[in-house]
């Protein structure tokens, strides 16, 4: 009961936060104009060269598509750090934990109304990514569950992190840290071919680091017309299981630092 | 209800290696109105905050009607008011207050009670106000209204009166004493003694982390027999003969003061109308809660 009422009031706040409306409203008129070459070449393509315009549709698709899923994850890690730091800043914390709310409630309700949040922006996100597709004159060949879970699990990893982080440092500290982590993450991954980075170093790291490259939703939104090889069942099971175990962990871990950490700004 | 409301055994708790507290003690009873008083920095709100759970104390023992700080057994009976109440600034009265029935887990019975409490605190009127727009006054009343949502056996609150105007303190002090009637106990933290006087039962005084005095608040004003005259005007010759009398005399622009025994009191009055004095006022000469404090821990210009 009262995780879902920190829940929604977490959720609440985010729907009115003058940042999040302000970042949202850029992001936006960013997609709004990258759209703009996308109509422009979806009319040449009545005329000729029609592979080459296909091509650079393809490619401004899926450019516009993995900002908005980059987007996501800094807003994931965003809007965690903040419910947390926030509330510890202004002391409204003080007069929650005063009612019979244990410290691991208070967190799951905060952790929660990031996810509700992250719901309604992935939403969003699957509807631009149709229209964009609809206006390329395209066809989006995988299923709408796989992306809406793919990237929820890979936000509910960035946001873990960052819940984690921001329970023992600044919000500051926390975002740099996460931008870190996201760049690594993609850095040290097999797929990324040759890196400057050796091999002693970059394995351990893979390890460690989450594998965004495993939960891109991208890996299995195949815009062409030939469907890629789908995968099975077992594989997306294995990928979103790995994704949901690493946010387990940090959140476990991050409700063990709250459970011995004071809530004031002493 | 065995044991006391509110128990501190030896706690002591620093901040890196600043000492907050240092070995507090003390014990509040269930029914009990108790005044935590003590200077800016004394470690009055890092007590209320070990008390809640929001701290941890590094030694010592705590406890709160017989549970652990934190212990929702002991939140689900407590009201809490803190230091700068803070709120989320998106909601208004109303929405807030419904966040904190939910939270208590009050339910349907809880919502009956928002528009009651609103109009308690004075603040029904203002239901569709952010509170983000509200004065400071107006944030304390509603952050007395949330701890008083559960109805609670115990009431903690941190300067309950602050950023209230004169008549806003008087109706919280009113509240105070209808809760004492009502058999409720209450832990607050004031910088208005006057006011504490009036209220409370107890007094635990708190400078640099160590509890300097602690009691019942007659036993610690104590009872002076002395009696303050004051009289519009003494001749020099009058004043010489009380002086050898043994009569404290106090010369104010406008008025003279005496202090004389108790025991002596008529005497005097009746040599003063003799001598054509006129007698303003005659009073028992009382120690003040203030006089206590100070004397205490000083008028805080000591490093």
């Amino acid at each position: 009961m009262n995780i879902r009422v920190i829940a929604l009031n977490t959720f609440g706040g985010f729907l009115r936060d003058r940042l999040i409306i302000l970042f949202c409203a850029l992001f936006v008129c960013v997609i709004l104009l990258m759209m703009t070459p996308l109509l422009a070449a979806r009319t040449l393509s009545a005329a000729n060269n029609t592979q080459q315009v296909q091509a650079m549709v393809l490619g401004l698709m899926s450019g516009i598509m993995a900002l908005a899923s980059g987007f996501g994850s800094l807003l994931a890690a965003w809007a965690a750090t903040d419910t947390i730091a926030s509330e510890m800043r202004s002391g409204t914390i003080l007069a929650v934990m005063a009612r019979p709310v244990r410290r691991w409630e208070f967190l799951l309700g905060k952790y929660l109304g990031v996810q509700l949040l992250m719901v309604v922006y992935i939403a969003a996100m699957l509807l631009l990514s149709y229209l964009l597709a609809q206006l390329g004159g395209e066809r989006i060949h995988s299923s709408w569950w796989l992306l809406l879970l793919y990237p929820l699990v890979r936000y509910a990893v960035y946001s873990a992190i960052a819940m984690l982080l921001v329970t023992v440092l600044h919000s500051i500290v926390t975002i740099a840290i996460v931008l870190v982590i996201s760049v690594l993450a993609n850095v040290v991954a097999p797929s990324a071919g040759h890196s400057m980075i050796p091999e002693v170093i970059r394995t351990p790291l893979y390890v460690l680091l989450p594998s965004t490259n495993l939960l891109s939703e991208t890996r299995l939104l195949s815009l062409t017309q030939a469907p890629l090889n789908p995968s099975s069942w077992l594989s997306h099971l294995t990928a979103l299981a790995y994704g949901l175990d690493y946010a387990l962990v940090c959140f476990l871990l991050a409700v063990w630092v709250f459970h011995y950490r004071g809530l004031t700004r002493d | 209800m065995t044991g006391p409301a509110i128990e501190f055994r030896n706690v002591s708790k620093s901040f890196r290696t600043i000492p907050a507290l240092s070995g507090v003690s003390f014990e509040v009873a269930h029914g009990e109105v108790c005044a935590f008083l003590g200077p800016n920095g004394a470690g009055k709100t890092t007590s209320m905050n070990v008390l809640m759970g929001f701290l941890y104390a590094d030694s010592g023992e705590v406890l709160v009607l017989g549970h652990l700080p934190g212990d929702v057994r002991a939140k689900r009976q407590i009201g809490f008011l803190p230091e700068n109440f803070a709120f989320y600034k998106h909601l208004n009265a109303p929405e807030l207050l419904r966040f904190h029935v939910q939270l208590a887990g009050l339910g349907v019975q809880g919502d009956v009670l928002i528009p009651e409490l609103l109009r308690k605190v004075k603040l029904n009127g203002y239901e569709d106000l952010k509170i983000g727009k509200y004065s400071r006054g107006m944030v304390q009343r509603l952050g007395i209204a949330q701890a008083l949502l559960s109805d609670p056996q115990l009431l903690i609150l941190d300067e309950p009166t602050s950023g209230l105007d004169p008549a806003g303190r008087k109706e919280v002090r009113d509240l105070i004493m209808s809760l004492k009637a009502a058999g409720k106990t209450i832990f607050l933290s004031s910088h208005l003694l006057a006011e504490v006087e009036q209220t409370c039962d107890r007094v635990i005084i708190i400078d640099r982390g160590q509890v300097v005095r602690a009691g019942r608040l007659d036993e610690l004003l104590g009872r002076d027999d002395r009696v303050e005259i004051v009289v519009d005007h003494l001749p020099t010759t009058m004043e010489q003969l009380l002086t050898d009398r043994g009569v404290f005399v106090a010369r104010d622009m406008q008025v003279v003061r005496l202090t004389v025994g108790a025991a002596s009191k008529r005497d005097v009055a009746e040599m003063l109308w003799e001598a054509g004095c006129d007698v303003i006022s005659l009073n028992r000469v009382r120690s003040t809660l203030e006089d206590l404090f100070l004397k205490l821990v000083g008028d805080g210009s000591q490093p």
